[in-house]
C-alpha cells in the first residue's frame, strides 16, 4: 500500500500542555528535591553517571547490543506556562552494534526548546569524555518524496566519543517545553535494551493534579518526594526484542501515561478521557469546514447528473482522493489543525487532515453530516486500554449515512448508538473505494470526534472475501515438460491497491509486466510472457484483473519415463516468519482478513496418465484456514485452494498453530504429481 | 581573488543540480506555451512517463567574479497523477556559499489558464553544524493535476570571489524533450570541460563561441532518456549523460600524455621520499625474513609482516576528541609507518614496497583508478581519479600487483575495485601505464561440503563445510572486522540461509579465523532443511539444488536497458552427500547438465552409490560487464540453471518400496 496517507510522524509524539504560572520557589524547590547534580570537574562525568561504573548489569542474554543502567525523567511545572523536561540516561555497551547508543537524538519543534545537552562517556581505562551543544548538529527531514513538504521537526544529534564496548556512555538534554496539551508519556521499556533502574519525577505547581495510567506493566506506586513531587522508579526491565509483524511498540512496551490537571481545571489540561481529546481535536476543526463559493459551484458542478445521495457522495469522494493531491505542510498547530477548506479547495492540495476537512465541507453541501475520525495506520497502538492520548498519525471520516441508503457496496460501517450508521472513509487512501476500508484500519481503535467530545470505538472488520487474489488458469502441458496456458487473476480489495500501486509508480510501458514476471519467478524457473493485459486499473471501485498468458519451458521434469508435474503452478502462500530460533515471545500482525483462491487446470500430454497424486489438504484454525485439493478429470489435472486469513492477529498462545499451518502450506506448495506413460 | 575549490561545496551544489531539472528563459517572463504543449498526454518517445520535462535552461555566468550566478529554468508536462509528485520542489543550497533567490512559479492548466504561485517558499534546514549550514529552498504548486504544465524559474547567486566546477547534469529521472545550457566561464582560470559518458544521441557537443565580452560555452540536447536504475548495473556516475567544467589553478594543460608524465612525477616524488629510510627497511627486512627464503617466500612474510601493521583506515571511525587523545600522526615515511606499529592503508602500502625493494625485489609503485564509482578515462586529466596506491612486483617474469593497505586483502589478489584498472606505474619520468590483473573466477571460491542424512520425516539433517577463498573470504572478513563473535556468527548462518531456497535451521559449530588474510575462511555447521523432501503419492521426490538460491532471481526481467556489471569473478563448487533412510530406494536421478557459456558455467552431476547420494553442482562466472544486446542469452543461462537446479531425484519410501 502506498504510504502517501501517512501524516506526520509529529502525530506520534507526546505534549505537554503549558500550564498556570507558579511561584518560581516552586520550581527552585523541585529542583533541590530532585536534586541538582554536582558539579563535576570539566571533561568528567557527572557523579549520577559515575555512581553507575561498578553496579551490576540487568539480565541479559548474549545479543544484547547494551544495558540502559539507568534512566531518570524529571518533569518540572512552572508557574510562567512553561515545563522544563531533563532526561538522563546512561548506558553500558557491551556489544560493537551498541556504539549506536553513542548518537544522542533530541527531538524539537515549535512546542520544544532544547536547553542544552550534554554527553559523557566513562572508557573501561583513561580519562572521561565530554561533549556538549557545540559538538552536536541539528539535521531536518530531507526530500519530499512522501509528500512531507515541511515540517518543523527538527532534531539535534550529538555524538559521544568511544561508545564502545565495555565503556559507559551518558547524556543529559534539558528542554524547555510548551505543549499543546498537558500530558506525557513515560516510556520505561526499551527496544533491545534491558533497564537496571529507571526513574521518572514529577513535580507540579501547588494545587495541581496528576492522573497516570500504566499500560503493559504493573502499576507502580509513586513515592512521595516533596511538596507536590512524586517519584516512580522500575527496575529489572527486560528489552524488547524486535520481531516481524508484531504489535507497534505502543502495544507492547511498558509506559505510563500521565494527564496533568492544573488547579481548578483549565481549558489547556491534559486529557481525562477521550470525550476530553476529542473535545480539543473539535475545537481545532472550528470553522475550518465553511464552504467558499467556488466549493459550493464544484459540489454542484461534481454532483450534477448523479442520481441518489449515493452517487453524489462517490463523485465527491472520488474528487477528493484523485484531485487533492497529498502534501504535507506541518508546521506548529498545523501538525494537529486542518487548513480551512477554502485554502485546501483553491491549492488542490493538503494532508490527511485536510483531505477529510474537504470530503466533510463538499458533504455537508449535499446535506450528509461526517465526523473526524483519528487512527493510527499501525493497529494496535491504541487499544481498550489506552488512556486517552495522542497516538493518533492519520485523520479519516466517519459519515453518517442518510436514513434508508442501503447499498451492497457500503461494508465499513458501524452502528452507533446515537449516531446510527457510520461509513467509515478514508479519503486519503486513493486506492480504496467509498464503502471499503483497507486493512490496516480494519479492526482498528479510533477516535470519533463530535461537537459533544471524543468515543473511543473499534473500526469495522470486513469480510475476508473483499480482500484477496482468485487466481484461475487453463494450462496444458507437452511431452517435453513445456506448460503454456492462459492465467486470470482477480484482486480486490488491498491486494488489488497494492498491484495498482506498484503500477502507478512504473516510469514506463515496458516495466509494467515486471510485477508479473517478479511474482512468477518465485514459482517458476522458466516462463516467458506472450500476452498481458490490464483491466481497471484505474477504476477503484471495480476488481483490479491482470490477465496473461506464459509459457513455462521444462515445467515438468522427466524422471525415467515419469513425468513430475508440480500442480500448484503460481503463488506462495508459506511463510518463514516463525521459522526462528528464539521462541516468539509477541502477537503475528496480520494486515487485515483475506481470502485467496488458486484453480490450475492443467491439460495432461497424450500418452501420459497419472499414477501419483499429492494428498488433499485442510488446516482449520481460528485465525485462518488453508485448504488444497489435486484431483483428475479426464486428461485434466485439477489443483484448488483457498487460503482465509481470518483474524487480523494471532495472539501468541497460537503463534504454534500458525507455524505449524505455514510448514503444511509449504509441503502444498513442493507437492508433485507423477505422470506416467499411460497403458494402452 | 581567491580561488574556491572545496569539494564538499562542489559536491552538494552537483547534487541540487542533479535533483532539480532546471530549465530556460532570460528575465522573470514566462516562455510562450503551445497549444501542442498543452494538449499532450503522452511522449511518443517515453511512453507511460508519468511526466517529461518540456523544456529545461541552465545559464550559467562566471565571467565576474564579483556577481557570479547561475539562471534555471524548468518546464514539466504531467502526465499522470503519480507525475505530479514534480510539483513538489527542493532546492538545496549551502548558506554562505551561494543562495537561491527570485524563484518564480506557475502551474498552467490543460485550457491554457494559469495560476502563479503565490505561496510560501519554505526555506528548511537540513543540516546545521559548527558554522556549516546545508539548507533548501521549498514549495510545492497548487492545483496540479494531470494534463498540468508546471514551470519554475531561479537564480542562483554564487558568492562574491569565489568560483566553483561545475557541471550540467542532462541525465534526469525524467524524459528530457529539450533543453539549452550555457557557461560564461571566468576568464582568469584555464577552464576545461569534458563529457565522460557520451552524450545523447543526435547532441552536438558543447561549443565554446568566443565573443568580445569573452567566452560563451552553449550546448542544446533533445530527447534524453529517463535515467532509470537497474540491479547489476555499472556506477551511476558511469552512466549519466553529463557535462564536467573544472577550472585549473595553473596553466592548461591540453596534452593528455604530458599531464600525466607530470603528474606521474610529482606522485614519484612523493613516493620515493616516502621511502627514503633504507637502512630502517633493510632492517625491518632483517627482522622479518630468512636469508634462505626464495624470493617469493620473503615476498609472501614481507606481505604478511605488513598487514599486521595496525591499519587505521579500517577501524571504527573515530570522534575528534578521541582522534586528539590517541594523537596518533600522520607518517611522513615507511620508517614512521614501521616503527609506530600503525598507518593508513596507503601508508602501509608503501612500507610493504619499501620492504619488498629492500629485499631485493623488482618492485615499484602505481597509482591507479578504481572502477567502484567511474570509469577511469585518461584523455579528462583528472588527477583525484588515479586515486589509490597499488604495488607491482616483478617475480618470475610475472607482474604481481599487491595492495597490503587493504585489510585481509589476501596475498596476490587486489579488491575488486582495484582490478582491471588502469593506473600508472611509477618512476621518475612519469611513468607507464599499466592495467592491473583480473583474478580468474577460481581465485575466490565458494566451497559447500554436506555430509546429510534424509529423516523419514523427508527432512535433511548432518554437517555442512563451508569454506570461502579468495575475495569471498576477504570481503566477509572486512564486513565483520569491527563485529563481535556473535554477530559473526550470525552473519555466516544468515549466508547459508540465503543460500537455500527454504526455511532451514543452522548453527555455527567451529571458530572460523577471522583475523587473519588467510586466502580460506573455513566455516562449519550443523544444518537441517525441514521437509526438503516433498511428497508424491507413493513416492517422494528432492530437488537437487539445495544450494539454488542465490540464482532464483537473476535475470528474472525480459527486458534490460543498461549493461550489467559484476564486481569479481568467482566459483561456487558443492559437493554433498544425502544418505537415504534404511529400507529407501533410489528410482531414478537427473541426467548431468553440463551448460558451458564460456564466462559463465554450470554443471550438475548426481549419482546413486547404494543408497548414499552424491551430488556435485559448480557454477562459475567470470563475467564483469555484458553489453545489453547479450542480456538474453545470459537470461537463458540462468533458466539453465534453475530448470536444473529444479530436477527431482525420485525416492521409494521403505513402506512402499516393500510392497512393490
Amino acid at each position: 500500500m502506498n504510504s502517501k496517507s501517512f501524516c506526520s510522524p509529529r502525530r506520534q509524539r507526546q505534549a505537554i500542555k503549558t500550564g498556570h504560572r507558579c511561584a518560581w520557589t516552586a520550581v527552585l524547590l523541585a529542583l533541590w528535591v530532585v536534586g541538582v547534580p554536582r558539579a563535576a570537574r570539566a571533561g568528567e562525568a557527572p557523579q549520577w553517571m559515575r555512581a553507575l561504573v561498578s553496579v551490576p548489569l540487568p539480565a541479559h542474554d548474549e545479543k544484547t547490543d547494551a544495558v540502559l543502567l539507568y534512566s531518570e525523567d524529571i518533569l518540572s511545572v512552572q508557574g510562567n506556562g512553561k515545563i522544563k523536561r531533563t532526561e538522563r540516561r546512561v548506558y553500558k555497551i557491551l556489544r560493537p552494534d551498541g556504539r549506536k547508543y553513542g548518537k544522542v537524538f533530541a527531538n524539537f519543534d515549535s512546542e520544544t526548546k532544547i536547553n542544552s545537552i550534554h554527553g559523557w562517556c566513562i572508557p573501561a581505562q583513561g580519562k572521561d569524555y565530554e561533549v556538549k551543544d557545540k559538538d552536536a548538529l541539528e539535521t531536518a527531514l530531507f526530500g519530499v518524496e512522501d509528500g512531507e513538504l515541511m515540517t518543523d521537526l527538527k532534531t539535534r544529534v550529538l555524538t559521544i566519543p568511544a561508545a564502545d564496548p565495555g565503556n559507559l556512555i551518558g547524556y543529559e538534554i534539558e528542554q524547555q517545553v510548551r505543549p499543546y496539551v498537558m500530558q506525557d508519556v513515560w516510556t520505561f521499556q526499551r527496544e533491545g535494551t534491558p533497564v537496571r533502574e529507571a526513574h521518572y519525577t514529577l513535580q507540579l505547581p501547588e494545587g495541581w493534579e496528576y492522573k497516570a495510567v500504566w499500560l503493559n506493566f504493573s502499576k507502580v506506586e509513586p513515592s512521595a518526594a516533596g511538596s507536590n513531587q512524586w517519584q516512580w522508579v522500575v527496575k529489572d526491565v527486560e528489552g524488547i526484542r524486535p520481531e516481524y509483524d508484531m504489535p507497534p511498540r505502543e502495544g507492547v512496551a511498558g509506559q505510563m501515561v500521565v494527564s496533568l490537571i492544573p488547579q481548578g481545571g483549565s481549558q489547556n489540561k491534559g486529557f481525562e478521557n477521550w470525550t476530553d481529546m476529542g473535545r480539543w481535536e473539535d475545537g481545532l476543526g472550528q470553522g475550518r469546514r465553511e464552504a467558499s463559493a467556488e466549493i459550493k459551484q464544484k459540489v454542484v458542478e461534481l454532483t450534477a447528473g448523479r442520481a441518489g445521495q449515493l452517487e453524489k457522495m462517490r463523485a465527491l469522494a472520488q474528487f477528493v482522493q484523485r484531485d487533492i493531491r497529498y502534501v504535507a505542510i506541518q508546521l506548529g498547530i498545523g501538525g494537529w489543525q486542518p487548513h480551512p477548506a477554502p485554502e485546501i479547495f483553491t491549492h488542490k492540495y493538503g494532508d490527511c487532515k485536510d483531505k477529510a476537512t474537504i470530503l466533510s465541507t463538499m458533504l455537508k453541501e449535499i446535506g450528509v453530516t461526517s465526523y473526524y475520525v483519528s487512527v493510527n495506520t499501525e493497529r494496535g497502538t491504541v487499544t481498550p486500554a489506552t488512556p486517552a492520548t495522542r497516538w493518533f498519525n492519520h485523520e479519516i471520516l466517519a459519515i453518517r449515512l442518510p436514513d434508508g441508503m442501503e447499498d451492497a457496496s457500503l461494508v465499513a460501517v458501524l452502528a452507533h448508538p446515537k449516531l446510527g450508521r457510520l461509513l467509515i472513509f478514508d479519503p486519503t487512501d486513493d486506492m480504496t473505494s467509498l464503502g471499503q476500508l483497507r486493512g490496516a484500519l480494519q479492526a482498528n481503535y479510533a477516535l470519533l470526534v463530535t461537537p459533544e467530545g471524543g468515543e473511543l470505538l473499534e473500526l469495522p472488520k470486513l469480510p475476508a472475501q473483499l480482500n484477496g487474489v482468485q487466481r484461475t488458469a487453463k494450462l496444458s502441458l507437452n511431452p517435453t515438460g513445456t506448460l503454456s496456458g492462459d492465467v486470470r487473476e482477480v484482486r480486490v480489495g488491498d491486494r488489488a491497491a497494492a498491484q495498482r500501486s506498484a503500477l502507478r509508480s512504473v516510469t514506463k510501458d515496458a516495466d509494467r509486466i515486471k510485477s508479473v514476471e517478479s511474482m512468477l519467478a518465485n514459482s517458476l524457473s522458466t516462463y516467458s510472457l506472450t500476452k498481458a493485459s490490464v483491466t481497471n486499473l484505474n477504476q477503484m471501485d471495480q476488481p483490479f484483473i491482470f490477465n496473461y498468458s506464459l509459457v513455462a519451458q521444462n515445467y515438468a521434469k522427466t524422471a525415467g519415463n515419469l513425468l513430475l508435474v508440480r500442480p500448484r503452478v503460481i503463488g506462495n502462500k508459506a511463510s518463514g516468519l516463525l521459522e526462528t530460533k528464539e521462541p516468539r515471545k509477541y502477537p503475528v500482525e496480520f494486515e487485515g482478513p483475506s481470502r485467496d483462491t488458486d484453480t490450475f487446470e492443467i491439460t495432461l500430454p497424450q500418452g501420459y496418465e497419472v499414477d501419483d497424486l499429492p494428498p488433499p489438504i485442510h488446516a482449520e484454525y481460528s485465525f485462518a484456514s488453508y485448504e488444497s485439493k489435486t484431483e483428475t478429470s479426464g486428461n485434466v489435472l485439477r489443483y484448488t485452494r483457498t487460503f482465509e486469513v481470518k483474524e487480523t492477529s494471532v495472539p501468541l498462545s497460537k503463534v504454534e498453530d500458525l507455524k505449524k499451518l505455514y510448514r503444511i502450506i509449504a509441503s502444498d506448495e513442493r507437492n508433485t504429481a507423477v505422470l506416467k506413460p499411460a497403458v494402452h | 581573488m581567491s580561488f574556491c575549490r572545496l569539494s564538499l561545496m562542489v559536491g552538494l551544489f552537483l547534487l541540487g543540480a542533479t535533483v532539480y531539472r532546471v530549465g530556460s528563459s532570460s528575465a522573470d517572463e514566462w516562455m510562450p506555451i503551445s497549444p501542442e504543449e498543452l494538449k499532450m498526454t503522452s511522449e511518443a518517445a517515453a511512453p507511460g512517463a508519468p511526466a517529461i520535462i518540456l523544456y529545461r535552461q541552465v545559464d550559467r555566468d562566471d565571467s565576474n567574479a564579483h556577481v557570479p550566478h547561475e539562471y534555471n529554468y524548468v518546464r514539466v508536462k504531467i502526465f499522470t497523477e503519480e507525475g505530479r509528485k514534480n510539483a513538489d520542489v527542493e532546492i538545496p543550497f549551502v548558506k554562505g556559499d551561494y543562495s537561491i533567490v527570485n524563484i518564480r512559479a506557475r502551474t498552467v492548466r490543460q485550457d491554457g489558464s494559469s495560476m502563479v504561485y503565490d505561496g510560501k517558499v519554505y526555506e528548511k534546514e537540513i543540516v546545521k553544524a559548527r558554522g556549516f549550514k546545508y539548507l533548501a529552498k521549498t514549495f510545492t504548486l497548487s492545483d496540479v493535476q494531470p494534463g498540468s504544465i508546471i514551470e519554475y524559474h531561479y537564480m542562483i547567486d554564487f558568492a562574491e570571489n569565489k568560483v566553483f566546477d561545475s557541471n550540467w547534469m542532462l541525465s534526469s529521472d525524467l524524459f528530457t524533450k529539450s533543453a539549452k545550457f550555457t557557461l560564461k566561464p571566468y576568464g582568469q582560470f584555464p577552464l576545461q570541460w569534458s563529457w565522460p559518458n557520451g552524450l545523447p544521441e543526435g547532441t552536438k557537443p558543447p561549443a565554446d563561441e568566443t565573443r568580445a565580452a569573452g567566452h560563451n560555452i552553449r550546448m542544446e540536447a533533445q530527447n534524453i532518456p529517463a535515467f532509470l536504475v537497474e540491479d547489476d548495473m555499472p556506477p551511476e556516475a558511469a552512466m549519466k549523460f553529463r557535462v564536467d567544467f573544472n577550472y585549473s589553478e595553473g596553466s592548461l594543460e591540453t596534452d593528455p600524455d604530458k599531464f600525466w608524465r607530470k603528474q606521474g612525477k610529482k606522485w614519484n616524488e612523493y613516493v620515493e621520499s616516502f621511502l627514503n629510510k633504507k637502512k630502517a627497511m633493510e632492517q625491518a627486512v632483517g627482522e622479518t625474513v630468512a636469508a634462505g627464503d626464495s624470493p617469493e617466500g620473503k615476498l609472501q612474510k614481507i606481505y604478511a609482516r605488513a598487514q599486521k601493521i595496525r591499519n587505521i583506515s579500517f577501524e571504527v571511525e573515530k570522534t575528534e576528541q578521541e582522534q586528539k587523545r590517541a594523537q596518533e600522526k600522520g607518517a611522513g615515511n615507511v620508517e614512521d609507518v614501521w616503527k609506530r606499529g600503525y598507518g593508513y592503508g596507503d601508508d602501509i602500502t608503501l612500507l610493504f614496497l619499501g620492504m619488498a625493494r629492500a629485499a631485493g625485489l623488482e618492485a615499484s609503485a602505481a597509482r591507479i583508478s578504481t572502477r567502484d564509482d567511474h570509469f577511469f578515462s585518461k584523455s579528462l586529466m583528472k588527477a583525484r581519479d588515479l586515486r589509490t596506491y597499488v604495488v607491482l612486483v616483478k617475480l618470475n617474469g610475472k607482474d604481481l600487483y599487491f595492495d597490503p593497505g587493504t585489510a585481509f586483502a589476501p596475498y596476490g589478489l587486489l579488491p575488486w575495485s582495484e582490478t582491471l584498472s588502469p593506473g600508472l606505474k611509477l618512476d621518475r619520468d612519469g611513468g607507464t601505464w599499466i592495467t592491473t590483473s583480473l583474478p580468474q573466477s577460481g581465485d575466490s571460491q565458494v566451497e559447500r561440503k554436506a555430509d546429510l542424512k534424509l529423516t523419514q520425516e523427508g527432512s535433511l539433517e548432518g554437517k555442512l563445510k563451508v569454506t570461502y577463498s579468495g575475495l569471498e573470504a576477504m570481503y566477509r572478513r572486512l564486513d565483520e572486522r569491527n563485529e563481535d563473535e556473535a554477530q559473526r556468527k550470525k552473519s555466516l548462518e544468515d549466508d547459508v540461509r540465503y543460500m537455500i531456497p527454504a526455511s532451514i535451521e543452522v548453527e555455527l559449530a567451529n571458530k572460523p579465523d577471522w583475523s587473519s588474510s588467510d586466502p580460506l575462511l573455513v566455516a562449519e555447521f550443523d544444518l537441517k532443511v525441514p521437509g526438503w523432501a516433498s511428497g508424491a503419492g507413493r513416492r517422494a521426490l528432492m530437488a537437487v539444488g539445495i544450494f539454488g538460491a542465490e540464482e532464483k532471481h537473476m535475470c528474472e526481467h525480459t527486458t534490460r536497458v543498461h549493461p550489467m556489471y559484476f564486481h569479481y569473478s568467482s566459483e561456487k563448487v558443492d559437493n554433498l552427500t544425502i544418505e537415504l533412510p534404511l529400507g529407501w530406494q533410489v528410482t531414478s536421478v537427473p541426467k548431468p547438465e553440463n551448460s558451458d557459456a564460456k564466462v559463465m558455467l554450470y554443471t550438475m552431476k548426481v549419482e546413486n552409490n547404494n543408497g548414499t547420494l552424491h551430488v556435485e553442482r559448480r557454477m562459475k562466472s567470470d563475467l564483469i560487464t555484458l553489453e545489453q544486446k547479450f542480456y538474453p542469452a545470459l537470461r537463458k543461462f540462468y533458466e539453465v540453471v534453475r530448470t536444473s537446479d529444479e530436477q527431482q531425484i525420485v525416492l521409494q519410501p521403505a513402506s512402499t518400496a516393500a510392497s512393490n
